[in-house]
């Protein structure tokens, strides 16, 4: 957990990395700056998790190039686009490309804090789900296999009844089985149950 | 050719006055320049076939009339005080030299020609016979040349500054962002207790000022790479540089037959200037006016240079009857990109601005007395030649 939020600067001006920096800092983030993107793309397997503020015109590799090898290595951090003034089209790949934001150079000091904001907001939110998935998957590993099979058929909107037929065992078995695993998932309800049954990916595709 | 007649074996200067007669006419119905006579008080007395084709005017409607309506603008009022001069003083301005003029259709219509004129005395009057060959054809190609080289250098200039202004936009974005973000956070950091708060705004604002300047800087580097910073200002003559204007001005135009009237005051036609930069402007300007006269039949264009009040400066205005400016249009009208054309790039009066001042002059918009429009700018005489 951070206590300050990190923000990412990836700029080749020295003017925009010193001055946005002097800003962002004393309006209470923590600012590591990138002075191209291949320098960024080399730290940011390691990098602390943060949101990106990416300058979309720089020399050799611009802003986009930057943002496509980061969604090609699954680096989830939120991308916030600094385009030109008026430059709708770079603005519009950005956003296709999953920028989740973008903000026009000049720009107010609140226009970019706001954008960050958001930008945060869905980085926490994001924590919270992985936090969450991680949690759930500990509760589920505590099931046995059978347990397992009986929750799978829970989640996909069985009956007792039907459960058991298809694991071939008494619909009696099937109810102490959901109560063992009522109790090693801590939960109170069948709606806890599925809840974290789904926040631990279950459903829908496969549960591992 | 046995039976040739006599009389036609004789010398020349032996004919009998009605064989001159004969010979005479012959001439003029053959003569390949335009040929016109004169008495000394510039009525004519012959007009030549050719001259009928050139002028638009028959033989028998101009003899007996002035010479004077064959020619333009200053010319045309002061042809009376030339012959005046000329039989007072002796002193030859034109004849037996030759020199490019403006002459005038019968349509109005103004081009350059080639004037020769050659004189007589019999029995102590002067005769003056004007050849006059139309350098139209001439000068249009020689314009159309000049014409494809400035604006190749116009387009380049245009293209270049083009794929500029994205280079340009984001070059300028940068030093603004800088200031914004130095500004803005020292503003909220100026009630901060921390003693050691004052030492780092004051660094944070030397910084906002450095980025200020450098954004500064590269409008002036923009500036000078549109004018090319330099100009190749050199003495020239101003009536054929306004006059090649106004031809080029007139190529591939729809409304290439408004009258153009060209006026030069004496004693401004040796200028500063580097020739095709300000023919650029000068055909600017006429072009504006054409396009601001669309649909006008007493549309008119008026080209004229005088003195100014300032010694060693004149003034060329480009002035049109078309509607006039609105009141925002004359304050925004040599910015770039401020148009009233549907198809304009607002960018010709910008440039036309733009090379003026390189040349040391300034440029302005007037409301004409008729209610159309007079641009005009000024430029530096060439005080080398002196008065001429």
């Amino acid at each position: 957990m951070t206590e300050t939020r990190l923000i990412h600067l990836v700029d080749d001006d020295e003017a925009i990395r010193h001055s946005a920096s002097f800003m962002l800092r004393h309006a209470g983030f923590r600012v590591k700056t990138y002075m191209d993107g291949v320098a960024f793309l080399e730290q940011v397997a390691a990098a602390e998790r943060g949101c990106i503020l990416l300058d979309v015109q720089m020399p050799g590799m611009d802003g986009l190039e930057v943002q496509e090898t980061l969604n090609a290595r699954g680096v989830a951090m939120p991308v916030i686009v600094l385009t030109g003034h008026g430059d709708v089209a770079v603005a519009v790949r950005a956003m296709k490309a999953g920028a989740v934001d973008f903000v026009e150079k000049p720009y107010t000091k609140q226009t970019l804090i706001d954008a960050l904001s958001r930008a945060f907001d869905r980085l926490e939110a994001r924590r919270k789900e992985d936090v969450l998935a991680e949690e759930a998957r500990g509760l589920i590993e505590r099931l046995t296999a059978r347990e397992r099979d009986v929750l799978n058929g829970l989640v996909e909107g069985q009956t007792n009844k039907v459960i058991a037929e298809t694991l071939d065992i008494s619909p009696r078995t099937v109810e102490i089985h959901r109560a063992n695993l009522m109790e090693k998932m801590e939960a109170p309800s069948l709606s806890t149950v599925l809840r974290i049954a789904f926040a631990a990916g279950f459903g829908g595709t496969t549960a591992s | 050719m046995s039976d040739t007649p006599k009389a036609f074996q004789v010398p020349l200067h032996q004919l009998d006055a009605p064989a001159h007669q004969l010979h005479f006419e012959s001439i003029l119905n053959s003569v390949p320049d335009a040929m016109v006579v004169t008495d000394e008080s510039g009525t004519i007395l012959a007009f030549s076939r050719a001259a009928e084709q050139l002028f638009g005017y028959t033989a028998a409607e101009m003899i007996g009339r002035a010479v004077n309506v064959l020619m333009a603008g200053r010319d045309r009022t002061n042809h009376d005080t030339y012959i005046g001069n000329y039989l007072r003083t002796g002193h030859r301005q034109i004849i037996g030299k030759g020199r490019v003029v403006i002459a005038a259709r019968a349509d109005g219509t103004l081009f350059p020609v080639d004037l020769k004129i050659g004189e007589a005395r019999i029995d102590g009057r002067f005769l003056f016979t004007a050849f006059i060959r139309d350098l139209t054809e001439q000068q249009r190609s020689e314009l159309r040349m000049q014409e494809m080289q400035s604006e190749l250098v116009h387009f380049s200039r245009l293209s270049a500054v083009g794929t500029m202004a994205s280079a340009l936009a984001h070059e300028l974005n940068q030093p603004l962002t800088a200031v914004a973000n130095y500004l803005e956070a020292s503003r909220d950091l100026l009630d901060s207790p921390d003693p050691d708060m004052r030492e780092i705004l004051r660094e944070a604002l030397s910084e906002a000022a450095r980025q200020a300047v450098r954004a500064g800087e590269i409008v002036r580097k923009l500036r000078s790479y549109v004018s090319r910073g330099e100009v190749d200002a050199h003495p020239v003559s101003l009536r054929p540089l306004l006059a090649d204007a106004i031809a080029l001005s007139k190529t591939s135009r729809e409304r290439a037959d408004i009258p153009v009237n060209i006026e030069v005051d004496a004693g401004v036609d040796r200028v500063l200037a580097d020739p095709i930069q300000i023919q650029q402007v000068v055909i600017n300007l006429i072009r504006n006016a054409m396009d601001a006269m669309t649909g006008r039949s007493d549309a008119r264009i008026e080209v004229r240079a005088a003195p100014t009040e300032e010694p060693g400066l004149i003034e060329i205005e480009v002035c049109d009857n078309g509607p006039g400016l609105s009141p925002e249009m004359k304050e925004s009208i040599f910015k770039p990109f401020a148009t009233t054309k549907a198809q304009g790039m607002g960018l010709g009066l910008s440039i036309c601005q733009t090379i003026v001042e390189a040349h040391g002059g300034t440029i302005r918009a007037l409301a004409a007395e008729n209610g159309g429009t007079c641009f005009r700018f000024t430029l530096r005489q060439d005080t080398e030649a002196g008065p001429t």
